[in-house]
């Protein structure tokens, strides 16, 4: 057997990588969450949203949010969970709502990040907006049989 | 949008990406795995983990029967959320041509397939 890497010096050298190429670090993405979730708060149509899942303890969810934007970016593997459910189960939620989310996660990274760190998380983020608001409203369409692939 | 698992995976195995995936969005059939159309979040993280480049965003062209097959067996296979052993002879099945049509199992994987590694 031929011997490679092994999957810690991988894994070591593709987050390197990234932190050589966009300068993320924990501290930052733990900075970017509070600012981003203090922003959604007070926003008029995301604000209610949260609150009614939240409720008035925010630790929990900024400490969850640490750990997923930590496992995106940095692959630390520290949140694990199923965000599809979780936001097919929010019944008041609408397409457009994830464009607002959207905008308001850019303006905080802008705010607070040089220019490739800010856009290494937007890249990230606009993929996860399309694709939760893809499989929430859009799922029907775009799987619409179960038939047998051909693959050859 | 969803990553999709490809032919360069087949008895190569190494599964590196089930353990950075945040949403465990992974399902193990007896030679390789497949990614959940439905609960990939399409972030992107298990792209560059591949050893074998098995995994390609269903951006690209000509996915659309990986797509297809991923969504199929994603349903019929177990989820595998932790990393198990990969195959002892996953690098010499690297760059194997058509694995598909040759070696292709529609066998669902886990446990007894981890044990028979192991034992290997």
């Amino acid at each position: 057997m031929i011997t490679g890497p092994s999957d810690s010096e991988r894994r070591a050298r593709i987050v390197q990588a990234i932190v050589d190429e966009t300068g993320v670090t924990e501290q930052i993405i733990e900075k970017l969450v509070h600012a981003f979730y203090a922003k959604v708060r007070v926003d008029p149509e995301l604000g209610p949203i949260f609150a009614r899942v939240i409720g008035g303890d925010w630790g929990p969810h900024l400490a969850k949010m640490c750990d997923f934007w930590s496992s995106v970016m940095l692959m630390s593997g520290r949140y694990k969970g199923n965000p599809m459910v979780a936001h097919m189960r929010l019944k008041t939620i609408r397409p457009e709502h994830f464009g607002r989310w959207l905008d308001l996660f850019t303006r905080t990274a802008r705010e607070l990040c040089a220019p490739e760190m800010a856009e290494a998380f937007v890249a990230r983020a606009e993929n996860i907006a399309r694709s939760l608001q893809m499989g929430i409203f859009y799922r029907a369409e775009k799987y619409p049989s179960a038939k047998r692939p051909q693959v050859s | 949008m969803t990553f999709v698992v490809t032919e360069a995976c087949i008895k190569c195995k190494y599964m590196d990406c089930v353990e950075v995936c945040p949403v465990d969005c992974f399902y193990e059939g007896e030679n390789m795995l497949v990614i959940h159309p439905d609960e990939c979040i399409d972030c992107g993280v298990c792209e560059p983990e591949c050893p074998a480049e098995a995994i390609k965003s269903d951006t690209e062209s000509g996915l659309e029967k990986w797509l297809a097959l991923n969504a199929e067996y994603a349903r019929k296979w177990p989820n595998i959320t932790s990393k198990g052993v990969p195959p002892p002879d996953a690098d010499a099945w690297k760059d194997v041509p058509d694995k598909y049509a040759n070696h292709f199992s529609e066998n669902p994987g886990g446990e007894e397939d981890a044990d028979r590694a192991r034992a290997a």
